[in-house]
């Protein structure tokens, strides 16, 4: 293996905000000024590559992942070297001016491979924790960090939770909020053949966008939800980046081509009104061929989803994948949590 | 905020009223101009990223009429083209569109206005 190359990797930080107002709640969060986003951006060491909105949410394809602005939620997700955790503080502040408070924190992520290249407070993930709980106000009192394991030594999941306690009176009401899930996706070890379209070819006169449109095509991204209005963009001389944006939900895809630390990573939301069967395992199906990654690992988040995970290891068997461990933990404001592993049954 | 600067060249023409949509559409569709269309909304972040790229654009490019449509203000302008993110540039030559852009992709806008406004300043001479 290298001895360091690009992380892939993402750290991931969702923060909810509430307010009293009712237009601020309408519109919230996506009237921040565009020099605040990159005021938090520059925070973290990233940039906006191109980004779209529509009635419900903003999206930005970030040049190290991306970022989802809806009126009282924001998502944001960063992989190699940046520093996601230090816009945790400017976004809290940024919200006030508009009238909202954070309600809830949620942050997430895989095992970097190559964990002493990040920079503080990445360093481990006890440090992260300590970093989290010092930027958060008080009244989020109800907290937990926990590393889910594996089997692999490669994969493993730490998520930190914290939450003022009104998304759980919300989530017994039943409420809105508590519709979606999150499905988070690394998969590490691509196919070589597969990973090479991800590459550019030298001068292709081509900008970013059109680039990124033309392997959105060919690696068949654009059927995984042919609903969706894909954002794309290509990295020079590697790499990809989408989002994309179906009514009220977003779906997202990052890629890492390098052979030696080759990663995908692949994350969306889906309604638990959503037919499991049809909708969630055929999207989960098309990027894992996408790829063909010699492991796969699959965090869900929200609403307790004990069924799906059965459904999932029957629908990864024909494509070769055998389910290799499953655990599942309860968070504050975030819910079930379930983390599992998938490698190719060669392995 | 901004104030239609109706006739204006250099500059991104705001319509706030279909009336003024549609002379300005026509008077540069009768001019042979080239129209780019900014599909926007007050409350959509990304049309505030790539607004001042636009800006340059129409300074840069006084042969173009560049046009702003609020798709709150003149809904049914968006529905007849069918909008549904913003931002969405939208290229009309002759009366007819040639092409489109959806979000704000700085790259591909400046390509593609850059594209067009030269082929039709040679259509045009």
């Amino acid at each position: 293996m290298a001895v360091s190359g690009f992380e892939g990797f993402e750290k991931r930080l969702e923060l909810q905000f509430s307010g009293d107002d009712p237009v601020v709640n309408e519109i919230g969060l996506r009237q921040l000024h565009f020099e605040s986003i990159e005021q938090v951006l520059t925070q973290v060491q990233c940039t906006v590559v191109s980004a779209v909105g529509n009635r419900y949410f903003d999206s930005y394809v970030l040049s190290e992942s991306s970022l989802f602005v809806y009126p009282t939620k924001i998502i944001i997700k960063t992989c190699g070297t940046t520093q996601l955790l230090k816009s945790v503080c400017p976004l809290i502040l940024f919200a006030r001016e508009i009238g909202l408070r954070v309600s809830a924190c949620r942050y997430t992520r895989g095992n970097f491979i190559f964990p002493n290249s990040q920079p503080f407070p990445h360093t481990s993930f006890k440090e992260e924790v300590i970093y989290l709980e010092e930027q958060l106000p008080p009244n989020l009192c109800f907290r937990k960090a926990s590393v889910m394991p594996s089997k692999l030594s490669s994969h493993s999941w730490h998520v930190f939770t914290a939450t003022d306690g009104s998304h759980m009176l919300m989530q017994q009401l039943r409420d809105e909020s508590d519709e979606f899930y999150t499905i988070e996706v690394c998969m590490t070890e691509l196919d070589r053949v597969l990973a090479r379209k991800f590459f550019r070819r030298p001068n292709d006169g081509k900008t970013g966008d059109s680039a990124g449109k033309e392997m959105t095509e060919i690696t068949g991204i654009c059927d995984i939800n042919p609903n969706a209005l894909i954002c794309d963009f290509a990295f020079d001389p590697c790499g990809y980046s989408m989002n994309g944006i179906d009514g009220n939900r977003y779906s997202t895809i990052h890629v890492t081509p390098e052979d030696g630390y080759s990663y995908a990573s692949f994350e969306c939301i889906f309604s638990v009104y959503d037919d499991t069967n049809d909708v969630v395992m055929e999207a989960l199906k098309k990027v894992v061929q996408v790829f063909r990654p010699g492991v796969v690992s699959i965090s869900t988040t929200g609403t307790s989803t004990d069924e799906m995970w059965t459904r999932m290891s029957t629908a990864f068997e024909p494509l070769g994948m055998k389910c290799r461990s499953c655990s599942i933990d309860e968070f504050p404001a975030a819910g079930t949590v379930v983390f599992g592993t998938f490698t190719t049954r060669r392995k | 905020m901004s104030t239609s600067e109706e006739g204006q060249t250099g500059q991104v023409i705001s319509c706030h009223t279909v009336e003024v949509w549609k002379d300005n559409f026509e008077k540069g569709t009768d001019s042979k101009q080239l129209i780019v269309v900014d599909f926007t909304a007050s409350w959509c972040g990304p049309c505030r990223f790539i607004a001042p790229v636009l800006a340059e654009l129409a300074k840069k490019l006084p042969h173009v009429m560049f046009l702003k449509v609020d798709v709150d203000d003149l809904e049914k302008v968006a529905e007849e083209f069918e909008v549904k993110a913003m931002p969405t540039f939208l290229f009309f030559k002759d009366g007819k569109q040639i092409d489109k852009v959806v979000g704000a992709k700085k790259e591909e806008l400046q390509q593609k206005v850059m594209a067009h406004s030269s082929a039709a300043a040679v259509a045009a001479a």
